[in-house]
């Protein structure tokens, strides 16, 4: 068996960070295996393979230990956003780029190229296409090809499905097992149930970055299937487990753990009230339906203390209706609605194609677009004053990206700013926070700074600071996006208890699974105009 | 290239070689810089603005448009120098306004000045592609390639910097963030917004050096070019059209 | 003192090109209040200032100073403000890496990132010499210099200096700082 990468004894510190990662990991790959690690997020996983290739100490200085290491003699590395792997504007210039970096002669240039877009399978017109104008799933096959160029006996692949929709990444896959056949291929992933049937061999790492399994996938995924729940990996059939089990978590109830460890372990918890979805095409479910608030804890009290706002509008109409809608981007008009309506307590979810007009609807929704045409909320045009915009109250957007929205050093400000009023004391402030980080299963921590907690508990911190503001319409843009399975769950659940409570949820999302279990009505987008409107039963 | 960079017809300058045209066009506008010699500048001025609208391959009305900022300050600098500046011919004076000769000449020349630098700051801009530009600068000049490459890399990321204003600007209106007047609120809108766009630009930046970097990019190492940028006989031409420019100004503000 | 790596030029050129973006905004900002006084115009100046000393806060580099502000400029340039930006971004970009470099690179403190200001708005007093734009009355000289002096010391010592703290804050700086030989100490 020759080894193709190996390390002995790796040990690893961040500067800054307290912990020491790996603590002495060992590890070796032969030659033509195709390996798979999983694990937490924060086990090092990246870490580990920008180790193994070379990447740091070469390119990134981090302080580490070995006692021996061998790296690949050739290399090629696949990383998980398609938008910072290139650095040239052009499809040619960026494969060009590899080529000249390897000082290949002018002329061998372009058939080279042409044959890296085949393996992939993009076409070689593609070669002048200005790389913005690809789809996210072609981009990360142009990274593909652009790591074929440097001739790799071992291929690095850092999640490349990562932030990709399921069309996207359905064509890496393919063209990943296409193309490296016959390569050694080290991967990290979190989605893997399109991968796991080529895989040789799967290795698991703990949140330390310590080996707690490695082996053929099935063996380790029978031993260990605890881990993979645990550590929220979107094995196959996670979902399935979901729904079937009666693990949902209520949102509030213990608090959070100190850090950002793991969750405590739900077993011996009261089952949830809230039974799988069965997705059929009845009627709605007759408004203010909303399952019961559970397990006692009840979220009742929103965060200002108020009581929950009725079910429906004083005079039975629906919270939210739109009549010739049109919302502006610039002087063009990209989206038309010509009749729409939401209840309150519903949970829409908005899907679509990618320039559908997804984002433009909730953009439009909180008025940071012009719009024309009618929009009733409770009972009140909007805008209020004709030509002046502002948020309509009540209404609170949560951006894909939660550090856009935050702007204090310190999880006690970051909500005190859309909670304080000038009739609540300092401790009353300070409770109404501590138990929105509770709800919320965020560190019981006021003074941390938002940008120190992971990804998952910024976007639960973004949803915190729209409760706060009293939002009785949450409008949330791709949510669940590129998480991981515990907190695509943890999320969607606080949605459910939020909705539970009376609050109106509206999502743009391209996960199907999540629309499935979750929401009780979906809008499908086309090429800016709402094409039908489907009912989700719940029983 | 940027939309409105791209031009309606090829012209010779868009052939000449991008590295050479910078440093003659350079050489030009440093020549201006330290002039105060107002037919030296006017008849610069003359030259480049005519080979702007002649030469350059772009309809008169959208350098009609491109050459307003350019005409605005002209407008404002020789108005404050007119009205503010030194001078002992004085020709008319009230309060701390005080025009004289010395101070029309002035806002004249800077004004005629700023014009022609502007006209020659369109005749590149708008006949040079930036990607063949540090392509040529690293041929013809040998520009390190870590600034070439990093420089384009970095102007790529420009479009989602811009987006990402935009988005905070969205979200700390969602948030009714209201500012304070004055400097302290140009301060608090200056942190609300840099925190987090260096934030996202710095990771960004590391995440694209860690991925050049793998794609086997060496600062200080020998390459080979996909585009080449040769010299030819149109560099000579250019190269002759500036001197005799140059001589032209140099021989009327004698005369 | 260590050698750059490719992630520090590329940080560096990203300050400087996103500086150059939101110099951009100002500008359109205040294209309108220019005309009216020198005066006002000149209390904004600072932020041109601000690009070299920002980026050498954040990065503590020898040259960054000098790069970012050049980068800055080359997007203002390519934006459309005039070519003789370069020069201006060269000139007050070497001026703050000097100052700098006169403390050995081992100050990072507002009154160091002030001087650093002050020292580009000299270099850029010297051009504007050079240029025409200090023809001015000798009263009116002494504001708008004055002016933009204060300015520049402001927004590259006071603002510059605590929205670099902000950034640390958020633990973002921790990637593109050198990394002191304590922390390979605590590996064993």
């Amino acid at each position: 068996m020759t080894v193709a990468v190996g390390v002995e004894q790796l040990r690893l510190k961040f500067p800054g960070e307290p912990d020491i990662l790996f603590q002495g990991l060992t590890l070796q790959i032969p030659k033509g295996q195709k390996a798979l690690i999983v694990g937490p997020s924060g086990s090092g996983k990246s870490t580990l393979l920008q180790v193994l290739s070379g990447l740091i100490p070469q390119a990134v200085e981090v302080p580490l230990k070995y006692g021996r290491i061998q790296r690949p003699a050739s290399w090629g590395f696949v990383f998980q956003d398609p938008d910072t792997q290139f650095c040239m504007s052009r499809v040619d210039e960026e494969l060009a780029f590899v080529l000249e970096n390897r000082q290949v002669p002018r002329r061998d240039m372009e058939p080279r190229m042409r044959e890296a877009l085949a393996l992939v399978g993009l076409s070689p017109d593609l070669l002048n296409a200005p790389i913005r104008t690809l789809s996210q799933g072609m981009k990360q096959r142009l990274a593909l090809a652009s790591v074929l160029l440097l001739e790799p006996e071992t291929v690095f692949l850092d999640e490349p499905s990562a932030l990709l929709d399921p069309e996207g990444t359905e064509q890496i896959w393919t063209s990943v097992k296409q193309a490296l056949k016959d390569r050694t291929v080290i991967l990290v992933e979190h989605k893997i149930d399109a991968i796991v049937d080529w895989i040789d061999r799967i290795i698991m790492l703990d949140e330390q970055g310590r080996l707690v399994a490695d082996g053929e996938p099935d063996a380790v995924f029978r031993q260990h299937k605890a881990s993979f729940e645990r550590y929220g990996i979107w094995y196959p059939g996670v979902w399935d487990d979901y729904a079937a089990s009666a693990r949902r978590r209520p949102v509030s109830g213990s608090p959070g753990p100190s850090r950002n460890g793991p969750e405590p372990s739900r077993a011996g918890r009261k089952p949830s009230v809230l039974p799988p979805a069965f997705l059929t095409h009845s009627p709605q479910a007759a408004p203010g339906r909303a399952p019961d608030s559970r397990d006692g804890t009840s979220l009742g009290e929103t965060a200002a203390g108020a009581a929950p706002p009725s079910r429906t509008g004083p005079d039975g109409r629906p919270l939210l209706e739109l009549e010739q809608f049109e919302a502006f981007r610039g002087n063009a008009c990209k989206l038309r609605i010509d009749r729409a309506a939401v209840a309150e307590g519903a949970w829409v979810a908005v899907t679509g194609e990618n320039g559908a007009g997804k984002s433009t609807l909730l953009l439009a929704l909180a008025q940071l677009v012009p719009t024309a045409g009618t929009y009733v909320l409770r009972g009140r045009t909007i805008p209020e004053i004709p030509n002046k915009r502002r948020v309509p109250e009540g209404i609170a957007l949560v951006f894909q990206n939660p550090e856009m929205q935050f702007v204090a050093d310190s999880l006690f400000d970051e909500l005190a700013v859309s909670l304080a009023s000038p009739d609540k004391s300092r401790e009353e402030l300070a409770d109404d926070v501590r138990r929105l980080l509770g709800m919320f299963h965020l560190p019981d921590d006021p003074g941390r700074h938002p940008y120190h907690l992971s990804w998952g508990q910024k976007r639960r911190l973004s949803v915190a600071t729209a409760l706060a503001s009293r939002a009785s319409v949450l409008l949330l843009d791709e949510p669940t996006f590129g998480q991981d399975a515990r907190n695509t769950f943890a999320i969607l659940e606080c949605l459910e208890a939020l909705r539970a409570d009376g609050k109106t949820v509206i999502m743009v999302t391209h996960d199907r699974r999540a629309v499935d279990h979750f929401a009780t009505e979906e809008w499908v987008l086309q090429q800016g105009r709402l094409k039908e409107v489907r009912q989700i039963r719940r029983t | 290239m940027p939309e409105w960079l791209t031009p309606q017809k090829n012209t010779w300058l868009h052939r000449a070689n991008p590295a050479l045209k910078a440093a003659l066009l350079f050489a030009v506008m440093a020549a201006l810089f330290v002039t105060r010699n107002l037919v030296f500048i006017s008849v610069l001025l003359c030259v480049y603005g005519g080979l702007l609208f002649l030469s350059s391959g772009h309809s008169w009305r959208k350098l009609l448009l491109l050459s307003l900022p350019f005409v605005f300050a002209f407008l404002s600098s020789s108005l404050t120098l007119a009205l503010f500046g030194r001078g002992e011919h004085v020709l008319w004076q009230w309060g701390i306004v005080k025009i004289s000769e010395e101070s029309i000449r002035s806002g004249l020349a800077i004004g005629t000045k700023s014009l022609a630098i502007g006209m020659i700051s369109l005749v590149f801009l708008l006949t040079t592609d930036p990607v063949l530009l540090f392509y040529a600068l690293m041929q013809q000049f040998r520009f390190p390639a870590k600034y070439a490459y990093g420089f384009l890399a970095a102007v790529r990321l420009v479009p989602v910097v811009i987006e990402e204003w935009q988005t905070r600007t969205h979200a700390l209106k969602v948030r009714s963030i209201a500012f304070s007047k004055g400097v302290k609120g140009a301060y608090e809108r200056l942190k609300l917004y840099s925190v987090p766009l260096f934030a996202q630009s710095i990771r960004r930046a590391q995440r694209m050096a860690v991925a050049m970097e793998a794609k086997q990019f060496r600062m200080d190492q020998p390459r080979t070019y996909y585009h080449e940028t040769p010299c030819s006989g149109i560099d000579a031409g250019f190269a002759a059209f500036v001197l005799g420019s140059l001589l032209v100004a140099l021989a009327s503000s004698y005369g | 003192m260590k050698q750059w790596k490719f992630t520090d030029v590329l940080v560096t050129i990203m300050v400087g090109i996103v500086f150059g973006v939101i110099m951009k905004f100002w500008d359109d900002f205040y294209t309108f209040i220019k005309p009216i006084l020198p005066t006002l115009r000149q209390l904004f100046y600072g932020m041109w200032f601000m690009v070299g000393p920002f980026a050498f806060l954040l990065m503590r580099k020898p040259g960054t100073a000098l790069l970012a502000s050049v980068a800055g400029a080359g997007l203002s340039a390519f934006i459309g403000h005039g070519v003789q930006v370069l020069v201006y971004g060269f000139v007050q970009g070497l001026a703050a890496e000097l100052l700098f470099a006169a403390f050995r690179y081992k100050r990072h403190n507002i009154l160091v990132a002030g001087l650093a200001g002050v020292m580009s708005c000299l270099g850029s007093f010297l051009l504007d010499l050079y240029y025409g734009y200090a023809d001015l009355e000798a009263w009116a000289l002494a504001v708008k210099y004055g002016l933009r002096t204060i300015s520049a010391f402001v927004f590259t010592g006071v603002f510059a200096y605590y929205i670099v703290k902000a950034l640390e804050a958020t633990k973002v700086t921790s990637l593109i700082r050198p990394v002191s030989p304590e922390e390979y100490e605590k590996l064993d």
